[in-house]
């Protein structure tokens, strides 16, 4: 790989270079994601979601209490701490 | 004589003794001591040694960042003990993988990560730079240090795993965890005494309460075993309270005391004041902490013993406690002037650590007091207060102990490192997470803790639904914690690739904007101008008061 080629990897992982305007995306993708849920409700309502309904039936009685979104988010910053690590050990 | 007095005696003994031999050295025997010493911490470690390059600030550095990612791990594992407290049932599911989560079992292996691994290896990482500082030479094994921080987070590791089931295939545990730490211990006071001893400067006082916070573990075990009081209750609660005032808050003085003075750029307030926190550290109890030292009990692998106290032992036991206050007040209230100086405002309030040591050095007050009034309850056979004893040393945990060892490590990773952390701001925003998130999570806490207690006294069997709320409040907001621990561990270890580089000892406050003029209204030092943010090139105005007696203010000149 050309020394070019590894410092775009390395704006990749760093975001350093994101484009200001990156948000719009994001917001776009949040609207697009619940217009699709109002129309397939509006389209086909009281039926379940294709796929997602028969995911969700297995964490039945596991992720029961609300104590598992704060450890989700523990362990996004536990993984987040070892990303950084990583990427800023690996970057240069 | 009793128990308390005869333990105290040949502890206070053996800490004169040590202190005359590390002043005075061993005569004909310190040379082949120092090599003997050297070889063990090197040579002896055979290809371990070639692992580590041995950097200077490289023993510090590696300590503080490791003890950052405990201080998240324990601040997880807490929000989880007090979550537990009100919804039992939350973690059932993991009883399919055979673990069944206690309310009581993750505090202990949260207090077991915060003591030992985030609060602990900050004293251990300050304490590897601020002593070679203090005698200007360089730590006397480099490579030692950074090596023996990876065998006490293996000991930190084993503890927690004895907090939730203390014997597995016939093994004690925490007993196994207590053994390395303490060779972990043996090797890091070894390796200070040895930087010690290769130095002619007078140590300060800080550098003085870090080697008696190192020594006086030991010390105390020694003297609990001679005593023969390790299988008496009061012993055992001696035995834990003497570890608490040596290794955890000698060390904790020595630490923020220096970081006070260096953060802020003032001198030490007072050296007496400092001189009187390392005998009242000493020479009294300290009150702090829980009342069951069942921890010092698990790590010395001792049966657990009815604490039977006679009278002299109350009388004795609760003076001496009485005293420690002393030394608190005497510690928190040099810390806080230090870091104003000789006005009312902290110099340099913004950067990294400065806000944890003010914010550590407050609260330290309060609690200590508080844990007088408990512990004394607890002696006397009382026991009114015992249903407050656990918040409360979780307060005196993540309120003042974690801000003022994390304030320090703050204050020392950019000279051991070389580099700032990787944001003022983020480091600001991490700390009124911390802070916020321990000080209104755990009040609220202890205020349902409190109601249990009133209503359990008026024999009320009914359970408290404002109980029930403040208790499930006080563990979701407990969780800003863990959010400021993320956001601390990611700003520093960033900060060690990316951030600024230190140019001079003195730090400037990174986030106030340089000023291009000072304005000067009285008499002042270099020390406070340039610790307002001041750079070279900023123009001192001097701005006079006008002598002039006061007049209406004219609205318009009359035309001639």
């Amino acid at each position: 790989m050309s020394n070019d080629g590894s410092g775009k990897i390395g704006q990749f992982l760093q975001g350093e270079k994101e484009p200001s305007s990156s948000w719009v995306i994001l917001v776009i993708g949040i609207a697009t994601s619940l217009i699709f849920l109002v129309i397939y409700n509006i389209l086909y309502p009281g039926q379940d979601l294709p796929v997602l309904s028969s995911l969700l039936p297995m964490f039945e009685g596991v992720f029961d209490s609300g104590i598992w979104f704060f450890v989700l988010g523990a362990m996004i910053g536990a993984f987040a701490i070892l990303g950084t690590i990583l990427t800023e050990a690996t970057i240069e | 004589m009793d128990t308390i007095l005869s333990t105290l005696v040949i502890f206070w003994a053996l800490i004169i003794l040590s202190y005359i031999l590390i002043q005075k050295g061993l005569g004909v025997l310190g040379g082949i001591t120092r090599g003997m010493t050297m070889f063990m911490l090197e040579k002896a470690l055979g290809p371990g040694a070639d692992l580590v390059e041995g950097r200077k600030g490289s023993g510090a550095k590696v300590w503080i960042i490791q003890g950052m990612i405990w201080l998240f791990i324990s601040a997880t594992l807490t929000f989880i003990g007090l979550w537990l407290g009100h919804d039992p049932n939350a973690l059932h599911s993991l009883e399919a993988w055979g673990y069944n989560a206690l309310s009581s079992e993750l505090f202990y292996a949260g207090k077991f990560a915060a003591l030992f691994g985030a609060i602990g290896m900050f004293i251990i990482g300050s304490g590897l730079h601020i002593l070679p500082s203090l005698l200007e030479v360089d730590l006397a094994s480099e490579k030692n240090a950074v090596l023996t921080s990876f065998a006490w987070t293996l000991s930190v590791i084993i503890l927690i795993i004895g907090s939730q089931s203390n014997e597995i295939f016939g093994l004690n545990i925490i007993l196994i965890g207590t053994v390395v730490n303490l060779i972990v211990a043996t090797a890091i006071t070894a390796n200070q005494l040895l930087t010690k001893a290769n130095s002619d400067v007078t140590l300060a006082t800080p550098g003085w309460l870090i080697i008696f916070g190192l020594i006086g573990t030991p010390i105390a075990i020694i003297s609990i075993f001679v005593s023969g009081a390790y299988n008496e209750g009061i012993g055992q609660w001696l035995a834990y309270h003497l570890f608490g005032a040596t290794f955890w808050f000698s060390s904790i003085a020595g630490i923020s005391l220096y970081s006070a003075s260096f953060g802020s750029g003032n001198a030490l307030w007072s050296r007496t004041v400092a001189g009187l926190v390392i005998f009242g550290t000493l020479f009294t109890i300290n009150p702090l902490g829980d009342v069951h030292p069942i921890m010092a009990i698990d790590m010395l692998g001792l049966p657990s013993a009815e604490l039977d106290i006679t009278q002299q032992d109350n009388i004795i036991g609760s003076f001496l406690m009485a005293l420690a206050a002393i030394p608190i007040i005497a510690l928190s209230s040099n810390i806080l002037i230090t870091l104003r100086g000789t006005d009312a405002f902290v110099e340099n309030p913004d950067l990294a650590g400065i806000p944890e040591i003010n914010f550590g050095a407050w609260m330290l007050l309060p609690l200590g007091i508080g844990s007088l009034f408990l512990q004394t309850d607890y002696l006397s056979g009382t026991n009114e207060l015992t249903g407050i004893s656990n918040i409360l040393h979780l307060m005196v945990i993540w309120t003042v102990f974690v801000p003022l060892t994390l304030g320090a490590a703050l204050q020392v990773l950019p000279s051991a490192s070389g580099r700032y952390p990787l944001s003022q701001n983020r480091a600001r925003m991490a700390f009124w997470m911390l802070s916020g998130g321990a000080v209104l999570g755990l009040v609220f806490t202890l205020i349902s803790d409190v109601t249990d207690i009133a209503l359990a006294e008026a024999l009320v069997e009914d359970p408290s639904s404002l109980s029930h709320t403040m208790r499930k409040a006080g563990s979701v907001v407990f969780y800003g914690t863990v959010l400021g621990a993320i956001f601390h561990a990611n700003n520093i270890v960033s900060g060690l690739y990316r951030g600024e580089t230190v140019k001079s000892q003195v730090a400037l406050s990174e986030t106030t904007f340089a000023p291009t003029s000072y304005p000067l209204t009285a008499t002042t030092s270099i020390r406070k101008i340039l610790a307002s943010g001041a750079v070279l090139d900023t123009e001192v105005v001097p701005t006079f008061e006008s002598n002039e007696t006061g007049k209406p203010t004219p609205l318009h000149m009359e035309e001639e």
